[in-house]
């Protein structure tokens, strides 16, 4: 991850193989505003797109070349967070639903009314921009984490644990004292406000 | 027989002529048997000996009759007894047919002639007797074989006739014939074409006047089909053939000629060309059932990008912050989209119509550049790419568009099929037109796919032959018969790096609208 990217403004990617349907898309969200970027094909996308940039991708299913479930599926590999809408034709109803379980946020049926898909989108945006402040935490924890030297590590696994210092100093064989000293270091360098959000941070990131 | 001999005594002359007598009779193929008044045998000749069995000095005193069997043995005394009582010739010098027997009883067809031998008094007879047994069977035969005929003749609803131009010969018609023209056999006899020419159909009676004409003139050959109107009210399709003989000068001697009731015949055909027509619109329905997801996306996305449009446009009015060209633009787009959903719509309507074949002229480029769009939708959810290679010269041909078409169509749906199972980059058609070396018009759908095992080419336009789960096997025997029907050709081979294509052809039409 570069820069503080939480703050920048997102964007509207729209992938269609119709060159109509996508400068139509491209006039629509401009009118209410939205930066908005196009692209003819999947792989167009791919070879533009970084991580990094908040926003969603409006993704027409039915490509040639690579397909939207085959972009999908490609960003998924990459972890990518972007909150992806589908657009499908009439009977592509089970590919949407295919879509869905592979974490699609939504998927909107050609034609569509312009309220509905505005709707949606904000509703993308906002999962994104939440996504990424809960990434961007996490990213944090983890940053402050890797601080840690490894005894303040042992230390830090066995207060979220609920030892007593007492009990730890036994089980590290260390003096209780400089347990104490330990513990203080890790709720510095964690920057936790109390033992509950220590725990807190720690579960976080899946560490515990 | 008269011998002059002159200055011969009349003991030698009587003694000369006894033996010449028996030499002749020695000699005769018929039997020659002499009897007397009351029908006593004193003579029968080594002909009569072989003929019945019997040696001359067993039968001679003995009643001829012996020699016939019965109804013709008392028959035989009776007309004896008749000619001597009222000296009435019945079967005297009269050659008739009727039944022998020999010495084992056997009986034999024989032809009698009995003469009363001159100045005998009371009369003495001669009779010769013929063996006719392989003359009959030879008549029985031939009686046997136009009975065959004449029943050969009906099974197959045909006559035939004989037409003589010597001016002696009778002219002959099969009975047969008769039925097949509607006349009773027997009735007198008319010419042939004399007699067709008012039940000729009148759409027909043009073509049959310059057959009759041609052989008038001198045709060795005529093979002509027509209509004529049966006595009994119906229309009938008759395959009439005719074949003239000339004499060495060249003249006409006669002419043979079939006529045949081909009529069921017939009908059995219309009715397969109207099943072939029912198949040809269920072939184009089903093929549209297979295109119709990719139809029904290829008329929504003008669709999508009408509506997205319109409602930018309003809001990008509502918004007051608008340029004039985004909304001019926008409009300009609408109605692009809308005339290009319609385009769709239209096409989609003509294909699937079941109508009538109307051939018009155009373009052969043009055909594959329309086929283009319906088929590319398709084409592009199989991740298939087509190009098009089209001819120079821009021929035209004479053709239905629809059909041919719906051909190209079943082509390209075929290809796609073929390359699904190889990488997507691969997958390619090639769809092109050129002038060939006969100057027709040939079209030419190649892909990269599987390409075509020999055991399946061989197959492969055979009606209900598949390879595809699903298929009907009826796409390529219909797209053949429609090139057929349309005078070109359609075939196979294997694409030179693999995959298959296939061509066909059109006759082409030059600019001023004739055939080539």
């Amino acid at each position: 991850m570069r820069g503080n990217s939480n703050n920048a403004r997102p964007t509207i990617f729209v992938v269609d193989d119709d060159a109509a349907v996508r400068d139509a898309l491209k006039l629509l969200l401009r009118s209410v505003g939205q930066a908005v970027e196009t692209f003819g094909s999947a792989q167009e996308f791919l070879e533009a797109y970084s991580e990094d940039r908040p926003g969603c991708l409006v993704l027409d299913i039915r490509m040639p070349g690579m397909s939207g479930l085959e972009l999908q599926q490609k960003l998924n590999e990459k972890h990518s967070i972007l909150p992806i809408i589908f657009i499908t034709g009439h009977g592509d109803v089970p590919m949407a639903v295919e879509a869905m379980q592979a974490g699609a946020v939504d998927f909107i049926q050609k034609p569509f009314r312009d309220q509905d898909l505005i709707d949606r989108i904000n509703q993308a945006l906002e999962k994104d921009s939440a996504n990424r402040a809960a990434l961007g935490e996490r990213n944090d924890i983890r940053k402050r984490l890797e601080t840690l030297t490894p005894r303040e590590r042992e230390v830090l696994d066995l207060v979220v644990h609920g030892k007593a210092n007492k009990v730890i100093a036994g089980d590290l064989k260390l003096s209780q004292r400089t347990v104490e000293i330990h513990r203080a270091r890790v709720m510095e360098k964690m920057q936790a406000s109390s033992l509950a959000h220590l725990v807190r941070m720690v579960l976080e990131v899946g560490q515990a | 027989m008269t011998l002059l001999r002159v200055a011969e005594p009349q003991e030698e002359r009587a003694h000369r002529l006894e033996r010449e007598f028996q030499a002749v009779l020695d000699a005769a193929v018929d039997a020659v048997v002499l009897f007397d008044h009351e029908g006593r045998i004193e003579l029968l000749n080594h002909a009569g000996e072989r003929m019945f069995g019997y040696n001359e000095q067993e039968v001679i005193g003995l009643k001829v009759h012996i020699l016939l069997p019965e109804p013709y043995r008392s028959q035989h005394e009776d007309y004896l007894r008749h000619y001597i009582e009222i000296g009435e010739p019945r079967i005297i010098g009269i050659g008739r047919e009727l039944l022998a027997k020999r010495r084992d009883g056997s009986q034999f067809y024989a032809e009698l002639a009995v003469g009363r031998v001159q100045g005998t008094d009371p009369p003495r007879f001669v009779g010769f007797i013929r063996d006719v047994t392989i003359r009959r069977n030879a008549e029985e035969a031939l009686r046997r074989s136009e009975a065959q005929l004449t029943i050969a003749q009906e099974i197959a609803n045909l006559g035939n006739y004989v037409v003589h131009y010597d001016g002696q010969t009778e002219d002959y018609w099969s009975p047969h014939l008769y039925r097949v023209l509607g006349r009773r056999f027997g009735e007198p006899y008319v010419g042939v074409y004399d007699y067709l020419a008012p039940l000729v159909h009148s759409a027909d009676r043009a073509r049959w006047q310059q057959a009759r004409e041609d052989l008038a003139a001198g045709a060795r050959s005529i093979d002509i089909e027509y209509r004529i109107l049966h006595p009994d009210g119906s229309l009938r399709y008759v395959h009439h053939i005719a074949q003239t003989t000339l004499n060495a000068e060249g003249r006409v001697l006669r002419q043979v000629g079939t006529i045949h009731d081909i009529t069921d015949r017939r009908r059995a055909e219309d009715e397969a060309r109207q099943m072939q027509d029912r198949i040809a619109h269920f072939g184009r329905i089903s093929t549209m059932g297979e295109m119709a997801a990719g139809i029904a996306h290829e008329v929504n996305q003008p669709l999508t990008a009408i509506a997205t449009y319109a409602q930018a446009c309003q809001r990008l009015i509502a918004s007051e912050e608008y340029s004039h060209e985004d909304i001019a633009e926008a409009l300009e787009q609408i109605s692009a989209q809308a005339l290009r959903a319609g385009e769709v719509i239209r096409r989609l309507r003509t294909f699937v119509k079941n109508r009538e074949v109307k051939r018009e002229l155009i373009e052969a480029n043009r055909l594959l550049e329309d086929v283009l769009t319906l088929a590319q939708t398709d084409a592009r959810h199989h991740g298939v790419h087509i190009s098009l290679e089209t001819a120079a010269e821009a021929p035209q041909v004479q053709a239905d568009a629809v059909q041919i078409q719906q051909v190209i169509l079943n082509l390209i749906r075929n290809s796609i099929d073929a390359m699904q199972d190889v990488p997507e980059p691969q997958r390619e058609i090639v769809l092109r037109t050129q002038v060939d070396a006969e100057g027709d018009v040939e079209f030419m759908v190649a892909d990269r796919g599987v390409g075509l095992d020999p055991a399946v080419a061989a197959e492969l336009f055979n009606p209900f032959f598949t390879t595809k789960p699903g298929g009907t096997g009826l796409g390529l025997s219909i797209s053949r018969s429609i090139i057929r029907a349309h005078g070109g050709k359609l075939w196979c081979d294997a694409n030179p790096g693999g995959g298959a294509r296939f061509f066909f052809t059109l006759p082409a039409i030059t600019a001023s609208g004739s055939p080539q």
